[in-house]
């Protein structure tokens, strides 16, 4: 295929889920998104500590909605934003805000995803969110690595090992390591 | 998509399952397939349509190339070049072996006798049971007199065809195919008896394929 065809497409989409996993993909991610929202709204309010960052809203997509995914296993899932936060601090750091820095964190953070096996979409925004994410972002360092971005992710991995395994058919993780 | 099977080829000459078989396998097999998991499969039918080509493409490699040492049915009967032939025949029809390798006076193998070398001897010529059959209402005679006091040796093909214990598994079939017969011995390198192909243990290897029952 030339290099034109090849953006033509070539498959379909896959076929829709059931109705049941859509249920139990609404409900795990209600229960993980709240359980780091109540931690970050009741606990940390009064200090310098966030837990909910919007890449969260993106790993709950994948730990609770497509579970199946190598994208959403627990390696991934705690990998990805551990390493991507690392990177986007790093960045921050050393370039400061902006375009460059932006852009950079973002694309070393999918490289070393890649490399790691720990790919995992969020990651991206973690990276990216570590140098756009203002003050309070910053004021954390490399502190942000584990606060949010380790424990958030920790957090709403229980849930997803909870929940996910509750009805017959479903199963989570697919693998640990 | 179409789906297109490219094998080497060597997987192009095999008969033994048919290319059009991987592509029957359609795109709406795949899709209907995965609406039967519950869960969200993070791969688009195309994709998934080419790692089963591929992994079965292996995988019919691997079965191919089995080697004869895998396959082969040990230990076997054999006859010697100066046994009567009576005998063979008696030990052929105690035993229901059809075919049975012929071995030298330094037990190397020298040739196979198989019901076709018999039929073809009885008749002077002909192939077919058949023929030797309706040749036997035909006289008064019975056709095995013929060949009654004949020794192993004189009823035996000769040279044999032979395969060695690493020869894998696609290249006995083309010996059986190519040569019409229905079993190889396996030798050594001195010509030694290692073992017998026969058909059926090819038939067996080949199961997995889902070409012939087990």
């Amino acid at each position: 295929m030339n290099y034109l065809q090849k953006m033509k497409g070539t498959t379909s989409s896959p076929p829709r889920v059931s109705l049941s996993e859509v249920f139990w993909s609404w409900l795990g991610s209600f229960l993980g998104i709240a359980a780091v929202a109540l931690v970050h709204f009741r606990l940390l309010s009064g200090s310098e500590l966030l837990l909910v960052i919007g890449s969260f809203g993106a790993s709950a997509v994948l730990i609770y909605g497509a579970i199946k995914s190598p994208l959403a296993q627990p390696r991934n899932l705690l990998g990805g934003h551990v390493i991507s936060a690392i990177i986007g601090v790093t960045c921050f750091q050393v370039l400061g805000g902006g375009a460059l820095a932006s852009a950079l964190a973002v694309s070393l953070a999918i490289a070393a995803m890649h490399l790691s096996k720990t790919l995992h979409p969020p990651g991206g925004a973690t990276a990216l969110i570590a140098v756009t994410g203002g003050e309070e972002i910053y004021a954390l360092g490399y502190l942000y690595a584990l606060v949010p971005a380790g424990s958030g992710a920790l957090l709403m991995l229980a849930v997803a090992v909870l929940v996910n395994n509750i009805p017959k058919r479903r199963y989570y993780p697919e693998f640990w390591i | 998509m179409a789906l297109n099977s490219k094998g080497s080829g060597n997987e192009a000459r095999h008969n033994v399952l048919q290319d059009r078989d991987l592509q029957a396998l359609t795109e709406q097999d795949l899709i209907k397939a995965m609406q039967e998991i519950s869960g969200y499969l993070d791969i688009t039918p195309g994709d998934l349509q080419e790692v089963y080509v591929l992994a079965y493409a292996q995988a019919k490699k691997r079965i191919l190339s089995r080697e004869a040492r895998e396959i082969m049915t040990w230990p076997v009967y054999a006859s010697q070049e100066d046994q009567p032939l009576q005998e063979v025949i008696e030990l052929l029809a105690r035993t229901g072996v059809a075919g049975i390798p012929v071995l030298d006076s330094q037990d190397r193998v020298s040739g196979v006798i198989s019901e076709k070398d018999l039929v073809q001897r009885m008749q002077g010529g002909g192939q077919s049971f058949m023929g030797l059959l309706s040749a036997c209402m035909q006289s008064k005679r019975c056709p095995a007199v013929k060949i009654k006091a004949s020794l192993a040796r004189d009823i035996m093909s000769s040279p044999p065809i032979t395969a060695g214990p690493d020869t894998p598994l696609h290249e006995i079939f083309d010996m059986l195919a190519e040569n019409k017969i229905n079993r190889v011995p396996v030798v050594d390198g001195e010509g030694g008896l290692l073992g017998v192909v026969s058909r059926d243990d090819l038939l067996q290897a080949l199961s997995v394929l889902g070409v012939a029952k087990s």
